[in-house]
């Protein structure tokens, strides 16, 4: 099957229904994804960075126990070889995350874990830690009619514009009854989990655009929001620690390049960090302040 | 070569001011260091943080029973690292299902196991998980609880078994082959230079008289509650007051109802008896 996501033409042996689907097949598509033997513990001249991973300057190899092998090479090709008796919708989830992450970084895009929403001609993202609220958050943004361009993981390229993903946001079940969408339709993202995907239909940015603002999200325990613009300098470091997968680059080599892009979307966009009270999601009240900064910050 | 201890309790039984202590000690420094800047997060075995990291996949992706699984190799990475590290654990010492001890066989050095009366404990839990004294003491006797159990939604730690109280104490303190230390909160309190150096030796720790001493002192609990009403402290739940709310022991005497103690000795007694939380009639001390 044929399909296209982050700008990039896709042919895959393994269905992809969250991705966008094309009809005509490329004789060259930029990545092939193929069900495929992969080597049971790591490859040649490679290091070692975790106990489910090895990456060399080309390729990346990742084991999730249980579930599949992934190796993704050259950033244009991803080997899969599913673990017996497992579901499609559980190697899915991690050939489109970790995976397809790796490979946005072998053909060089600085790779944010975040999401990204369209505001008129730019774009915003939020970044931070999983379960920070960036995807309720994007959510949120959704509903009051703004474009998302992509949820989890928000490749920029040399010109620090995000490029587009897929057509879907992962929900818990909290934020679902939060914004009160209706579950039934949705499917769940792994057979065990409390997480849906959630598709955008129509409200789905397709393409690249230039990032203005990044809100680092973040909780804390007092009671009240904090807004705090990160000046100059300053901005580099948060923006290197919402890399997605740090541990990806030292492995691939990619740390120098990746370090100047850092640089130079710290120079280009405002940056600020938004924390939470742990408890009690102030949804619209967050996305207030965020559209305040935005307007104040065009 | 790396290698980890543990810093084990049940909750709100001294694991914090511990690791302040720890902090002033391995600092040596001439002021208290601030009771924000602990490393918090990365610290704790059930950090989401630190999992995903060495993972290098979501454990949000994964059921709470496959991440608790990876839980013992994603340790056992720690063995790389040059130095050797001290984690707080809230979980009791348990095997995963595929037989492992969760905190991972080669990479625990050893343990240090802190203790506290569940008098009291159940006190302070009430305060801290925001609810009555009696569901505090329903939860002290649920082998089944667990903390950051939630489904719905992401929360920043993984799923830590608590078991029962007495089941969580036994969990550590008879764990076959465990290289494990026990304090109890109330020496820590009545007896401080013999009982943290007695835990800083057992860490590897340097624990020289002066600097034990001063340790103790920039760790003391009026000075944690002095830095607690000038800038918060982190750690603490935001229901909640104050974390550093009394830092004494036997509180118990004036809050808890004749019946409260009573169902708390009927639930924990053989334990609270072996660690001299009881007289030998029963009664207790």
């Amino acid at each position: 099957m044929n399909y296209t996501a982050y700008g990039l033409s896709i042919h895959s042996d393994l269905l992809l229904p969250e991705l966008q689907s094309q009809t005509q097949r490329e004789d060259e598509p930029d990545v092939q994804m193929r069900i495929g033997a992969v080597a049971e513990d790591g490859f040649e001249e490679a290091k070692q960075l975790g106990p489910f991973l090895w990456a060399s300057r080309h390729a990346l190899w990742l084991q999730v126990p249980n579930v599949a092998h992934f190796l993704v090479r050259e950033g244009r090709e991803i080997i899969i070889e599913p673990a017996p008796g497992i579901d499609e919708d559980s190697v899915r989830v991690f050939l489109l995350g970790s995976a397809l992450g790796a490979l946005l970084f072998q053909r060089g895009y600085l790779v944010l874990h975040g999401n990204a929403v369209r505001i008129g001609n730019q774009c915003m993202v939020c970044v931070g830690p999983s379960g920070a609220g960036k995807s309720t958050l994007a959510a949120g943004f959704m509903q009051r009619g703004y474009d998302v361009l992509a949820d989890d993981v928000v490749p920029l390229d040399a010109e620090c514009r995000a490029i587009p993903g897929f057509p879907r946001l992962k929900l818990w079940r909290d934020t679902i009854d939060l914004l009160e969408i209706d579950a039934s339709p949705l499917k769940r993202i792994r057979p065990q989990t409390e997480k849906f995907n959630f598709p955008l239909v129509r409200r789905f940015a397709k393409r690249p655009l230039p990032i203005r603002w990044v809100y680092i999200l973040g909780t804390h325990t007092q009671s009240d929001t904090r807004f705090e613009p990160i000046a100059g300098m300053q901005r580099f470091e948060p923006l290197h620690n919402n890399t997605y997968r740090v541990r990806f680059l030292r492995g691939m080599a990619l740390k120098g390049e990746h370090l100047k892009l850092c640089g130079r979307l710290g120079g280009r966009a405002r940056v600020a960090r938004m924390t939470r009270p742990q408890h009690g999601f102030e949804l619209e009240t967050l996305i207030d302040r965020l559209l305040v900064d935005v307007a104040d910050n065009p | 070569m790396g290698g980890i201890y543990w810093l084990a309790s049940y909750p709100k039984s001294g694991n914090t001011w511990f690791r302040v202590f720890l902090s002033n000690l391995q600092a040596d420094g001439d002021e208290p260091t601030d009771i924000n800047a602990l490393g918090l997060d990365g610290g704790i075995a059930s950090a989401r943080g630190w999992l995903d990291e060495v993972l290098g996949f979501d454990t949000a992706e994964l059921s709470q029973d496959e991440t608790e699984r990876l839980r013992p190799e994603v340790y056992r990475w720690s063995l790389r690292d040059e130095a050797i590290s001290y984690h707080k654990i809230h979980d009791a010492y348990t095997l995963t299902s595929d037989r492992e001890p969760l905190v991972g066989r080669e990479v625990t050095l050893g343990a240090l196991y802190i203790l506290r009366n569940p008098l009291d404990v159940a006190l302070s839990a009430a305060n801290h998980w925001h609810c009555s004294i009696d569901q505090a003491i329903d939860k002290m006797s649920n082998p089944e609880m667990a903390l950051c159990r939630k489904r719905r939604a992401l929360p920043s730690q993984v799923r830590q078994r608590l078991l029962s109280w007495s089941e969580h104490v036994l969990s550590w303190v008879d764990a076959p082959g465990l290289n494990l230390e026990t304090i109890r909160y109330e020496d820590m309190l009545d007896d401080p230079q013999t009982t943290f150096s007695r835990a800083a030796r057992h860490l590897q720790l340097p624990a020289d008289a002066k600097r034990v001493a001063k340790a103790i002192r920039f760790s003391d609990f009026r000075e944690l509650a002095r830095q607690e009403a000038a800038s918060g402290f982190r750690e603490r739940p935001q229901r909640t007051e104050r974390f550093f709310r009394s830092g004494a022991s036997g509180d118990w005497r004036e809050n808890l109802t004749e019946a409260q103690v009573k169902r708390i000795i009927a639930d924990h007694g053989s334990v609270m008896r072996r660690f001299g939380y009881l007289y030998a009639n029963g009664e207790p001390r």
